[in-house]
């Protein structure tokens, strides 16, 4: 089912946790709710499932308007942060509640709770209590309980942060395999943009309770829709220089970069860690830095360059040389770089490329 | 060496915590084992000629069946009464904003009842009662006793309700509770240790009622254990032994109760104390 909110606000107090929020996610997508702590992901979540009430706005499962119904009538099922697991019935009893609050017959039950915990690898569990699971094993539950009906959609609120980085990385493709193989409209909510890159096939990024943007991974991470998506995907996030335009040049202290025309004001040039490259201070379109650190990370290799007071990232071979305190410049990959207006900070020119990562070629093997 | 010592004081000292508790319940049960005469002979720990002659007497003569029945039924209907009223009342208070202004006012007002001695409300209940015709009847007392432990019912339910993550009922919701049956289904099963303490607690404060059962009855037709008990207390004489073998009846379905709730008291009782 598609889902859908029209112009939700939610306000607790005098605070407001939502505001406006408009979002559409198409039949069997992936949506992932990404955005910083307080943001208002959860919020979002619990206005969607029915368990608070909008402040105003509607919200529409497929065709049904559900801002006036109960969470039972929405025909929805979550998996919350807590995993919320009934502590006083057993894998098996909480796995099949739904079920059984929806009237199955026994033998129903035991056959889809059989298939579900085998699916999920929790069969030899079924007749422990929660307390005696270990995290993964609860979030597992969490998960059986939520896939063993058919609902409409599925939400779940931040399902893998309490795992360890292990189980997390096993468990973000087997969650988006399944979400795949179900088919269900899919609303997951994250505050770790690599979960989101990973596993979304859309990414709403919220902050403040605002929506930022609404885009696939690849555009989100080519053409940020302004200075906080840009900051906030992509580990390291884009590289931002502040800088002003004159003469179809884009300036800094350090130096000039040609763009198309921009506005003749103060703007901030983006551009991702693997478009851009080392190169000899001085070099054609560069701006002059100084290596601050060289951080091999195996098949390639992190160079944080400190350009005038900022800092800018660039992924280079692992075979380069440099070394801290080597002066250098950075030339950013022209046809990759994106621009912010500087006061509203929203993208101004889309990069005119996809994203392809590979690391920027030619490092300097010598210093100037 | 030094870890083993404290053990043993530790130990010792429980022992005489326990003899100090046990010993008038022993010193009851052998009283009513004894004869008359031996009740005033002296000091002796075990019974010399067992008897169950005050255990005869007490129902022959001192009409104690029908003060344990009274007892039994009163206790059971306002306990049962007070935790059918409270227990909603403290969820629907869990419901408001936690240490809001109106959770606050709503249990101030609750416990103010409890608050005024009991002797205070004596009169006014006596007053009520005789009115409606209600003055020695097991329904009075009934009535009495499941409006004063309502309030107490509400204090305890309120703060092991809190205590229950919010999530766990709202996981309910979602799979398709609704909010009668994730309460009935979820919530009060998860909450069933405060609910034995909140009911032993209720049934040891009204079954031990002494004041009111006294004021609000005159006959064995609605009498209660306490009162009954009271009665062997004669212008001339008192009845020991009769008194004794009332004590260890009347203990008894405690006892049972106590034995039957102990697992979930223990735990809701430690639960209740993390607050
Ligand atoms: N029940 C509530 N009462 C008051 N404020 C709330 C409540 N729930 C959430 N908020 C506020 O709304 C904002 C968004 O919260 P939330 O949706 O939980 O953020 P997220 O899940 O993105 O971390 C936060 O500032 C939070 O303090
Ligand atoms: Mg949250």
């Amino acid at each position: 089912m598609e889902l859908r909110y029209e112009l939700v606000c939610k306000r607790f107090g005098a605070a407001d946790a939502l505001i406006d929020l408009d979002l559409h996610a198409p039949d069997g997508c992936f949506l992932v709710m990404l955005g910083p702590s307080g943001c208002g992901k959860t919020t979002a979540l619990r206005l969607l499932a029915g368990l608070d009430d909008p402040t105003s706005g509607r919200m529409f499962i497929g065709p049904r308007d559900v801002t006036p119904l109960q969470p039972r009538e929405r025909d929805i099922a979550m998996v919350f942060q807590s995993y919320a697991l009934y502590p006083h019935k057993t894998v098996a009893e909480n796995i099949e509640y739904p079920l059984r609050i929806r009237r199955l017959t026994q033998t129903d039950r035991q056959e889809r709770v059989a298939q579900v915990a085998k699916m999920l690898n929790i069969d030899a569990y079924l007749e422990r209590y929660p307390r005696q699971l270990s995290g993964g094993q609860r979030q597992r539950v969490a998960l059986a309980r939520a896939i063993v009906r058919q609902p409409q959609a599925f939400l779940m609120d931040e399902p893998l942060s309490n795992l360890d980085a292990q189980l997390r990385f096993q468990m973000r493709a087997e969650l988006k395999r399944l979400q795949k193989s179900l088919a269900v409209t899919t609303v997951y909510v994250t505050h770790d943009q690599l979960e989101a890159m990973t596993m979304a096939d859309l990414i709403a990024v919220l902050s403040n309770g605002r929506l930022q943007q609404l885009a696939t991974p690849a555009e989100i991470y080519a053409r940020p829709a302004n200075l906080f998506v840009a900051s906030f995907c992509g580990s390291p996030p884009m590289n931002l220089l502040h800088g002003t335009v004159t003469n179809g040049h884009f300036q800094r202290a350090e130096g000039t970069f040609p763009i198309d025309n921009g506005p003749a004001s103060e703007l901030v040039l983006g551009f991702r860690p693997e478009h851009a490259q080392i190169t000899m201070r001085g070099a054609p379109d560069s701006f002059a830095g100084e290596i601050y650190v060289v951080e091999p990370l195996g098949s390639e290799t992190l160079v944080s360059v400190k350009v005038g007071a900022d800092r800018v990232n660039v992924r280079v071979w692992s075979d380069f040389q440099g070394q801290i305190g080597d002066h250098c410049g950075v030339r950013p990959d022209a046809s990759r770089t994106v621009l912010f207006e500087k006061d509203s900070g929203q993208l101004i020119k889309g990069s005119t490329s996809g994203s392809s990562k590979q690391p920027g070629t030619g490092g300097v093997r010598e210093s100037a | 060496m030094k870890r083993r010592s404290r053990r043993a004081l530790i130990y010792l000292a429980l022992v005489a915590a326990q003899v100090f508790a046990l010993f008038p319940f022993w010193w009851m049960i052998t009283t009513s084992l004894k004869h008359q005469v031996e009740i005033f002979g002296g000091l002796e720990f075990l019974p010399q000629a067992p008897t169950l002659d005050n255990f005869a007497a007490l129902f022959d003569r001192y009409n104690f069946g029908p003060f344990l029945a009274n007892s039994l039924l009163v206790v059971a209907f306002s306990v049962a009464g007070s935790l059918l009223l409270g227990t909603p009342a403290a969820y629907a208070l869990t419901k408001l904003p936690t240490e809001s202004w109106l959770q606050r006012q709503a249990l101030i007002v609750v416990l103010l009842v409890r608050m005024l001695p009991a002797i205070l409300l004596v009169i006014p209940f006596y007053l009520v009662l005789a009115n409606y015709g209600l003055l020695n009847t097991r329904l009075g007392l009934i009535l009495v006793y499941t409006g004063l432990n309502t309030g107490f019912v509400i204090w305890l339910m309120q703060s092991f309700l809190a205590e229950i993550p919010r999530d766990i009922e709202e996981a309910a919701l979602v799979d398709g509770d609704s909010r009668l049956s994730a309460l009935r289904r979820i919530v009060l099963p998860l909450a069933a240790p405060g609910l034995a303490a909140t009911a032993i607690f209720s049934v040891i404060n009204i079954y031990n009622d002494f004041l009111i059962a006294l004021t609000m009855t005159s006959t064995p037709d609605a009498q209660t254990i306490p009162v009954g008990v009271s009665t062997l207390i004669g212008k001339i004489q008192i009845q020991w032994g009769p008194m004794a073998a009332a004590g260890v009846v009347g203990a008894l379905p405690i006892i049972v109760f106590a034995l039957i709730v102990q697992r979930h008291f223990v735990r809701g009782l430690t639960l209740g104390a993390v607050k």
